[in-house]
């Protein structure tokens, strides 16, 4: 603080000076030169990353789909989970099965009953909700790292909204505005950097896997299975986050816990019908050391079967029928791109018969 | 609206083009206006009323006050706009932390009360606009301005987009004046207001939020101590944050502006390169640290009434500036701190001020490094989000911390965060005594065009995160 006692009464209009150059050429050289590197930037990621042009799964999008629930659209059929139903399940092809298009909530690395309480809780959601259980995520407190997903959609401003809607055509056609590209993240999983001693092991972000359409359908990215290098960094990125997950708490208190995610199903799945909504559970495949250290930490018998039996719904897990467990599942988690089209006809085929034989009829899936 | 989204990219195009179009100064001053307030509304639309009320008793009052040479009269006017723009303030900024502080004090004397719930929502910028136009009031009380004469011109100036959430806090007698006669921006004027723009939003979205955030977050968000290294780390990281963040929304309000046409006052002038604290603070957020000084300051008294009276008067100055930052304690302390650090530097300078070696350049350097020591120190107050982490940071800091303290930052964030620092030190060194604007004019065409475009391209590729600017919530 200046000691100073003068006041502003004398300030006079302040008046900013402009540097005296040749403007018009700088700007001219400063606008080609930065389209050119841009351009040169996008050029290195399609041609020597092999990246497309593809949705960057944002908040604003999980918001913008989520509205459709709010707009009451007829026989709605929606998708929650985590990246497995996001990467497993076909739209398409569930369109050209039941005549609807789902509404695919689904968030990666995230626990869907947070999702299921809210759309329990919504009083414009009566269709059909089938949510996606990965054992270990579905056991975490709260929703996990996509958590503002849902945030988003309560609080977003009309600023944010507007962003989304500009950035879509951005999203659709530069391979680089990808947040796996930013610059920053590039730089930090560069392999020179040496390990800090003394620093606690951390998992590597995810790296790219998938492409996302508007609609919020990802497809694993065909790259994860055709190059090994690439695979392999994915597999041991999934490693890595197994291996580093906090420790389970004591006992005593997992199973208090685990005895209130059941309630919290039941009262949930409850809401649903009694307006006149129905409510289903899958179980989409996994494999190798995945699907091991899942048999493992947190086995069908103690997760699975009393979340479906709380729920007092129908549920398919993938290892009862032999055309869901065909399905290869390149980097162990998420079906191929290639076999996700037939796995969901599978899937809905089962769904219909085990629906039918539940005696639970249903017209978004034509049961 | 954030600066740094793509709705402000299309908003602001959308104004240009309208400030360009052959229509009357009038049509274009509405155009403006509303512009501001769909800037504004962008956020929360009810809090638009907010800036109405404000609009609305500042025009009244100044007239009341212009119009009566009544003492008590004016007095009370000036109060009821005081009272309006701070009732504002307080109830949607401190009225949770009142209630909380109400509550440990009757808990204290054994009253046994619970406060109720205060889930009040901060209005974006209150604290930028409710300051900007009791400075109206308060300047036609002091008879240091007259009333303006168009109500428009007057809304214009609480509302103006550019600078309306986070400063720079101006002076009615600085824009008002400017929006009497038509401008326009000429075509190097629009051209520096766009490299303006492209320098505030590297500063921010590649150095604030890109190279910083992520250690200052990492260290300020760790849930135990931190050893030596990383709590000076993190404290720097979250130095250059908040200096690029703040000095970025002011550089891109002051380019924005200028593409309009109108001119805005620095706020910032390389801040890290100050010699003392009085130093310091006439080079950072400058426009806050007059408006205190013209506003709180003299009024109180200044330098006028002896040497206790001086050092009181800087200290409450700087406490309630800290408390203007954030309803919490550990801005005030932040601010105390600062007024501690002017207080000696006063005592020191009237002893030892002639000394000779003052002068010398080795005594220069050293000055500005213990300087930018003392300013990193509190900024840990600043960020920690309590006193308990204030603590634990400072004693990391000084050598006292826990010797099983975890480390925190991976050797790329190690990295990131010094050369950073390296390098802003010695921008702000370089540029201490220099304006930006005489570099660019005396450095090659050339080279400035390709620093425009390496701060385009890094924008572009570093890819942005979104995040709000850390002085919104102030």
């Amino acid at each position: 603080m200046p000691s100073s006692t003068s006041s502003s009464d004398s300030e006079p209009v302040y008046s900013r000076r402009v540097p005296e150059i040749s403007w018009p050429r700088v700007a001219v050289v400063a606008a080609f030169l930065a389209a050119a590197g841009v351009g040169i930037w996008e050029a290195a990621w399609r041609i020597g990353e092999h990246y497309e042009a593809s949705y960057r799964n944002s908040d604003g999008q999980f918001a913008e789909v989520r509205r459709r629930v709010d707009r009451r659209e007829p026989n709605a059929t929606v998708f929650i989970g985590s990246s497995r139903t996001q990467f497993d399940i076909d739209l398409d092809v569930w369109q050209e099965l039941t005549g609807v298009h789902g509404i695919q909530l689904a968030l990666e690395g995230s626990n869907p009953l947070p999702i299921l309480t809210d759309l329990a809780d919504d009083e414009d959601f009566a269709g059909l909700l089938v949510v996606g259980i990965t054992p270990p995520l579905v056991l975490m407190p709260g929703i996990g790292s996509r958590a503002d997903a849902l945030e988003r959609y309560y609080n977003e401003t009309p600023s944010e909204w507007a962003s989304n809607k500009l950035s879509y055509p951005l999203e659709r056609t530069f391979a680089f505005y990808n947040p796996d590209a930013a610059l920053f993240r590039l730089l930090e999983r560069q392999p020179w950097w040496p390990e800090r001693e003394g620093l606690p092991f951390e998992a590597p972000e995810v790296r790219k896997i998938e492409n996302m359409r508007r609609d919020r359908q990802s497809d694993l990215w065909n790259r994860v299975e055709d190059d090994p290098e690439l695979n392999q960094v994915v597999t041991s990125t999934w490693k890595a986050i197994l291996e580093t997950l906090p420790p389970p708490p004591p006992e005593e208190e997992a199973r208090a816990a685990f005895e209130t995610l059941l309630a919290n199903v039941a009262r949930d799945v409850g809401k649903i019908r009694e307006r006149g909504g129905e409510v289903v559970f899958i179980r989409p495949p996994s494999s190798d050391w995945f699907r091991d250290f899942e048999n493992r930490a947190t086995p069908r018998e103690r997760v699975w079967e009393p979340i479906v039996g709380a729920a007092g719904a129908v549920g398919v897990h993938f290892e009862d029928y032999p055309e869901l467990r065909e399905a290869h599942t390149p980097e162990w988690s998420h079906i191929s791109s290639r076999d996700k089209a037939q796995w969901t006809r599978a899937l809905v085929g089962i769904l219909k018969a085990r629906m039918a034989e539940s005696g639970v009829h249903r017209p978004e899936i034509g049961s | 609206m954030l600066f740094n989204s793509l709705t402000f990219v299309a908003f602001f195009v959308i104004v240009l083009a309208l400030h360009n179009a052959p229509l009357p100064w009038k049509v274009k001053k509405t155009n403006l206006l509303l512009a501001s307030y769909i800037f504004y509304a962008a956020w929360n639309p009810p809090f638009v009323l907010l800036l109405w009320l404000s609009t609305i008793v500042d025009w009244w009052v100044a007239k009341g006050i212009y119009a009566t040479e009544e003492k008590s009269r004016r007095r009370a006017l000036v109060g009821v706009s005081i009272a309006v723009n701070l009732g504002l303030l307080g109830y949607f900024k401190y009225g949770g932390f009142l209630l909380e502080n109400w509550q440990a004090l009757m808990t204290a004397i054994g009253v046994t009360w619970t406060a109720p719930g205060w889930n009040i929502v901060l209005p974006v910028g209150i604290s930028f606009y409710t300051f900007q136009t009791m400075a109206y009031s308060l300047d036609v009380y002091l008879r240091r301005a007259r009333p303006a004469d168009s109500f428009l011109d007057f809304a214009l100036f609480v509302t103006f987009f550019p600078q309306l959430v986070a400063g720079p806090i101006v002076r009615p007698t600085q824009l008002i004046p400017q929006f009497q006669e038509p401008v326009r921006a000429n075509r190097n004027q629009l051209l520096w207001g766009l490299g303006l723009m492209t320098l505030g939003l590297f500063e921010k979205m590649v150095i604030a939020d890109g190279a910083l955030a992520p250690a200052a977050d990492a260290v300020f968000g760790a849930d135990g101590a931190v050893p030596f290294a990383d709590a000076w780390l993190g404290t720097l990281a979250f130095a250059g944050q908040i200096f690029s963040d703040f000095a970025g929304y002011s550089t891109v309000a002051i380019g924005a502006a200028l593409c309009l046409g109108f001119s805005l006052p620095d706020n910032f002038r390389f801040p890290y390169a100050a010699l003392g604290f009085s130093d310091f603070w006439r080079r950072w957020h400058i426009s806050l640290s007059t408006w205190l000084r013209d506003y709180l300051y003299i009024p109180l008294g200044g330098n006028r009434k002896g040497w206790h009276r001086t050092q009181a008067n800087l200290m409450i100055t700087m406490l309630l500036g800290g408390l203007w930052h954030g309803a919490a304690w550990t801005f005030v302390v932040w601010g105390g701190l600062h007024g501690l650090y002017l207080g000696i530097e006063r005592f020191i300078r009237e002893r030892w001020g002639d000394a000779k070696v003052a002068s010398t350049a080795g005594f220069r350097l050293f000055l500005a490094l213990l300087t930018y020591f003392l300013v990193n120190l509190t900024w840990v107050f600043f960020r920690s989000k309590d006193f308990p982490q204030a603590l634990s940071m400072t004693r990391a800091m000084l050598g006292f911390g826990a010797p099983d303290g975890e480390l925190v930052l991976s050797t790329f964030l190690v990295t990131t965060v010094i050369a950073v620092t390296v390098g802003m030190l010695i921008v702000h060194w370089f540029m201490r005594n220099r304006r930006l604007e005489e570099v660019v004019a005396r450095s090659p065409w050339w080279l400035t065009g390709l620093v425009w475009a390496g701060m385009m391209f890094l924008i572009v590729i570093t890819q942005g995160t979104g995040n709000a600017f850390i002085y919104f919530q102030f």
